[in-house]
């Protein structure tokens, strides 16, 4: 592996045409949302756009109507946000803390907590519907954005605890032991010593969840009524039309609108994210 | 002194009044209500239901669930088992028997007596909104399955001039367009479209057999030369359709359709909607009735209903009154059809007058022939002839045959004898 | 000597702070972590007990032993949805495995712009499995995608309509999964590459070795449990994919493409038949045993002789 001598041009070919690969289906959805409706039902929906315009734009975002709301997806989009970023600061500060005492603080039984904890990583989500419904119910939360958020946070715990758990692992136990014999006590172990060595950890615990949350369906069209709703069940109801012809235009559009929040976190937080599994996140 | 007395009077005949008012407006009807019509003609016809409904004095909260029928029903569930019903929420066929067990419904009997109502509902819809002999639900629109719709444009150019009456006569023309370069069938690939295929097959070749065979579920029917007959029908509709289609609506294809690319299309009544929303007339294409080889008017209903979930709070009760005498009068539903290009579900519903379409008006006079013929069934593919699991299971095999070519008519013919009990 | 005094100072400490000492660590520990393992244990009970039961629309107590399992195992939807987990689960993981270990290969190579091509790689990642279901049904539409697009630039036979083909469409699946997910697998094989101790690579090229076989020989070995974590976590996405064919092939053409996930969404919500939607689910978490167990150990076995 020469890793002083510069790339020869067949590596550059290679890296261009896959790259193709992977912008092909942006770069389709980015010119059909720039294409009026009328259109698509013309030409192929692939294609070079004939007339741009920013109407889509316009439509998705303020005026699209759902039934009787007109609102666009602006307010779905605000719902996502109130209910991801709680859930994804909450999940991982938690995910941290159980980590850690998983893996330096050690405890009778943790092994068999932490592999119930791994299960959950497994568990379908579709099996969890029925059972949250009750849990909800009994807790009172039942078609709140709060609800959401306390079945995100616990079904995120999982991940964020395997992570976290996996980086930690890494932190030699005898650093803790002379802390513990210094006489610090757990918080300030965690806050002192593992926290600051955290941050790798906490943005790749970050960039996963706040991604899986914000595109989470099923419970945000279940869980959540009307205006409520997160920006996910917006687009399933741009694009579930029976008995009209699909308007590609706006959904694109749509689409785009809602990808916003989450490709600005991996373009903005990609290098950390390797940097944090460089670190050590899978063991 | 005049004055002043006059003042105080007022000012006294307000303090009286001003309760008055406050109490009517805490009472003021209000529904919750749930369905799955969020876009499309649909959505536009039931904003246009909740301007009435307010119109009428009523408060409207109306929450579409995106998505398909499944979501809706997910949503409602939840909302049944948390203990919160909303007042109304769209329901149908014999889902309305089934659902009315898990949590307590109203009684409509009252309301519906009140307005005569029930003189005025075709009899196998009737029986299935009231399925414990009380009526819980109220049916809103209607539609036919079994129509033809075929493009003036693609008749023309193989010389036809009328719509095929029997299976034969389709058989015929298909063949002709097939010859002349013309699809035959512009078809989805959506589950319920296949299985709405079969079933009007079976359905012309013997109304007959589709009672006993779909909705009876009797098994001798299910294994009888009919139903094989009609696999092999819906045989032949699969290779006349367009082979690209995949997993769509087939309104994708109207463009192509008007343009004489596709020659015809079998589909319930809305699918005129597509057509005019497409930007297309009246003059683009013909429609009528499904061929029907005992020449005799049938027709398979599909009807969407509304179902009252019990409440406590005394405004959701005044509301779920007033919006059900609102959908039992011919104004409304006469309004609601306008949009969405059903047909009212009264019979006393007149459709010469303008505003209603050709094929609305042979809609409604096909009902009227076909309960006169008594050869009114209930649709399969759209939820009306059997509860949810014994669909699902008999839609599984039909939407394989369409797609699947080496599955033989005989073969799936015992699948779906199978598949039925195995669903039950 | 201070060490000791301090030692000596928490010993003789008042019995309420060495209370205070172990019970708030016991605070901060337990309740996440009960939440966690407790809402996994008894919402896989609670399935198991409905699966047992015959509840249709709601939750209903009855027993009706093994017929929900038996009615479900007989259904052509249960026996095409698990050939189809084979199918779809070999060729996606190792698609996106390669295919991942080959972009991280190429970004190894120092070129330049590293950080665009590695957004470029990642950005899928980012989108929803809806989305991407979405956007690749119109592009591996014939009608309106690819295909038409190749025939409309004069290649008339060209023909990629795996889409509507029943026995193709399953690898339309694999291809948007893989364009999904191998961005993620990239990033794992690239931090497992960048980790390779530096000297050994040094020590074996001065040792002449060319650049294939330093690969072959140093490299890869060491990413041998990288490659297994990996594949395990894609496995358990390939197991659990649902939107991702509810929003690509809608289970079609035909039933052509149900999974175990369509299987469960089926049977508990479309058909109102919650027991035997949960015997489909217990059945589908036996699958995922059947993967995990066996890695729980091996990591196990490996720590134990590490």
């Amino acid at each position: 592996m020469n890793r002083q001598a510069q790339p020869g041009w067949a590596i550059y070919a290679l890296l261009v045409l896959l790259a193709a690969f992977f912008l092909t289906p942006f770069v389709v959805v980015v010119l059909t949302s720039l294409r009026p409706n009328q259109e698509m039902a013309q030409h192929s929906l692939i294609g070079w756009p004939h007339a741009i315009t920013l109407q889509n734009y316009s439509m998705a975002w303020g005026q699209f109507c759902i039934a009787e709301r007109c609102t666009g997806v602006a307010p779905y989009i605000m719902n996502s946000l109130l209910m991801t970023v709680p859930a994804t600061i909450i999940s991982t500060l938690l995910g941290a803390v159980a980590g850690f005492s998983v893996a330096l603080w050690r405890f009778r039984g943790d092994t068999v907590v932490f592999g119930l904890v791994l299960v959950g990583v497994f568990l379908p989500e579709q099996m969890r519907l029925i059972p949250w419904v009750i849990v909800l119910r009994d807790i009172g939360l039942s078609n709140t954005i709060a609800g959401l958020v306390v079945v995100h946070v616990v079904q995120g715990l999982s991940f964020t605890t395997l992570f976290c758990r996996n980086y930690y692992t890494a932190i030699p136990q005898d650093l803790i032991k002379a802390a513990r014999i210094d006489g610090a006590g757990f918080y300030r172990i965690f806050w002192r010593i593992i926290l600051p060595l955290s941050p790798p950890i906490l943005i790749v615990c970050t960039i996963w969840q706040f991604t899986g949350i914000w595109n989470e369906f099923l419970y945000g069209v279940t869980f959540l009524t009307g205006l409520d709703q997160p920006i996910t069940a917006a687009i399933i109801a741009i694009s579930a039309t029976v008995t009209t012809t699909p308007q590609y235009g706006v959904q694109s559009a749509a689409v785009l609108l809602a990808a916003v929040p989450t490709l600005a976190v991996y373009l903005f937080g990609g290098k950390y994210f390797m940097r944090g599994l460089t670190a050590g996140a899978v063991r | 002194m005049v004055d002043l007395s006059r003042r105080a009077v007022l000012a006294g005949s307000a303090a009286v009044a001003i309760p008055g008012v406050a109490r009517a407006q805490a009472g003021k009807p209000r529904l919750t209500m749930i369905t799955q019509w969020s876009a499309g003609s649909d959505g536009a016809a039931i904003t246009a239901l909740g301007k009435l409904f307010e119109q009428n004095g009523g408060i409207w909260q109306h929450s579409p669930v995106p998505g398909f029928t499944t979501d809706m029903m997910n949503k409602l569930r939840a909302e049944i088992m948390a203990g919160d019903p909303p007042a109304a929420s769209q329901l149908k066929g014999p889902e309305i028997a089934a659902w009315s067990k898990i949590a307590p419904t109203v009684d409509l009997d009252g309301v519906v007596a009140a307005a005569g109502y029930e003189a005025f509902v075709a009899p196998e819809l009737a029986a299935l909104h009231k399925p414990y002999g009380h009526w819980i639900a109220l049916p809103l629109q209607l539609y036919r399955i079994n129509t033809l719709f075929a493009s003036k444009k693609a008749m023309d150019k193989v010389g036809a001039t009328k719509l095929p009456g029997t299976w034969a006569e389709f058989n015929d023309l298909a063949g002709k367009m097939k010859a002349a370069g013309i699809i035959p069938l512009a078809n989805g690939g959506i589950r319920w479209d296949d299985g709405m295929k079969w079933e009007i097959a079976l359905n012309g070749i013997s109304p007959a057999a589709y009672r006993k065979a779909v909705m009876e579920l009797d098994t001798d029917a299910l294994m009888g030369p009919e139903v094989l007959a009609a696999f092999e029908q819906t045989r032949k509709l699969a290779d006349w359709m367009n082979p690209s289609i995949a997993a769509q609506s087939w309104s994708v294809q109207v463009a192509p359709f008007i343009r004489g690319e596709m020659g015809m299309v079998l589909m319930g009544g809305w699918a005129q909607g597509n057509i005019i929303n497409g930007g297309f007339t009246f003059a683009d294409f013909l429609s009528g009735p499904a061929p029907q080889d005992n020449g005799r008017a049938s027709y398979i209903m599909n009807a969407d209903a509304f179902i009252f979930w019990q409440q406590k709070a005394a405004d959701l009760q005044a509301g779920q009154q007033l919006f059900a005498k609102l959908i039992m009068q011919l104004p409304t539903q006469e309004m609601y059809s306008h949009i969405t290009g059903s047909i009212p579900v009264r019979t006393d519903a007149d459709l010469s007058g303008t505003g209603w379409s050709d094929a609305q008006r042979s809609s409604a006079q096909g009902l009227k022939d076909a309960v006169k013929e008594k050869q009114v069934v209930l649709s399969l593919a759209h939820n009306m002839a059997q509860p949810n699991p014994i669909t699902a299971a008999m839609i599984d095999v039909l939407t394989e045959f369409v797609h699947n070519k080496d599955l033989q008519p005989k073969e799936a013919q015992q699948r779906l004898a199978d598949a039925i009990d195995s669903a039950r | 000597m201070p060490r000791d005094d301090f030692a000596e100072r928490v010993r003789e400490a008042p019995r309420r702070r060495r209370f205070w000492d172990a019970i708030l660590p016991a605070l901060a520990i337990w309740p996440p972590l009960i939440l966690s393992a407790g809402h996994v244990v008894v919402f896989t009970l609670w399935t198991a007990w409905l699966s047992f039961t015959p509840s249709t629309l709601l939750p209903e107590a009855g027993y009706v032993g093994w017929h929900n399992y038996t009615n479900v195992m007989g259904t052509r939807n249960f026996h095409v949805a698990y050939v189809n987990l084979v199918i779809f689960g070999v060729c996606f993981v190792v698609a996106t495995s390669a295919l991942g270990l080959l972009l991280a290969i190429l970004l190894d190579q120092r070129v330049r712009g590293e950080n665009v091509f590695r957004t470029i790689f990642l950005y899928p990642m980012a989108i929803s499995f809806v989305v991407t279901g979405t956007i690749w049904s119109w592009l591996l539409n014939p009608g309106i995608g690819i295909q038409r697009l190749v025939q409309g630039w004069g290649w008339t036979g060209f023909r990629f309509d795996w889409l509507v083909d029943r026995d193709m469409a399953i690898y339309t699946l694999v291809i948007a999964g893989a364009w999904q997910a191998a961005g993620f697998a990239m990033a794992l094989f690239l931090a497992g590459l960048r980790s390779v101790d530096g000297e050994i690579i040094k020590a074996a090229q001065i040792d002449g070795a060319g650049a294939w076989r330093i690969y072959r020989r140093v490299v890869l070995p060491t990413m041998g449990p990288i490659v297994l974590a990996v594949m395990v976590i894609l496995l358990q996405m390939a197991i659990k994919t649902f939107d991702l064919v509810r929003a690509l092939t809608g289970g079609g053409p035909g039933i052509a493409t149900n999974m175990p996930a369509t299987v469960v969404y089926d049977f508990m919500f479309q058909r109102g038949q919650i027991g035997r939607g949960a015997a489909a689910a217990m059945l589908m978490l036996l699958a995922l045993v059947v993967v995990i167990v066996p890695y729980q150990l091996y990591q196990r076995w490996r720590g134990r002789s590490a």
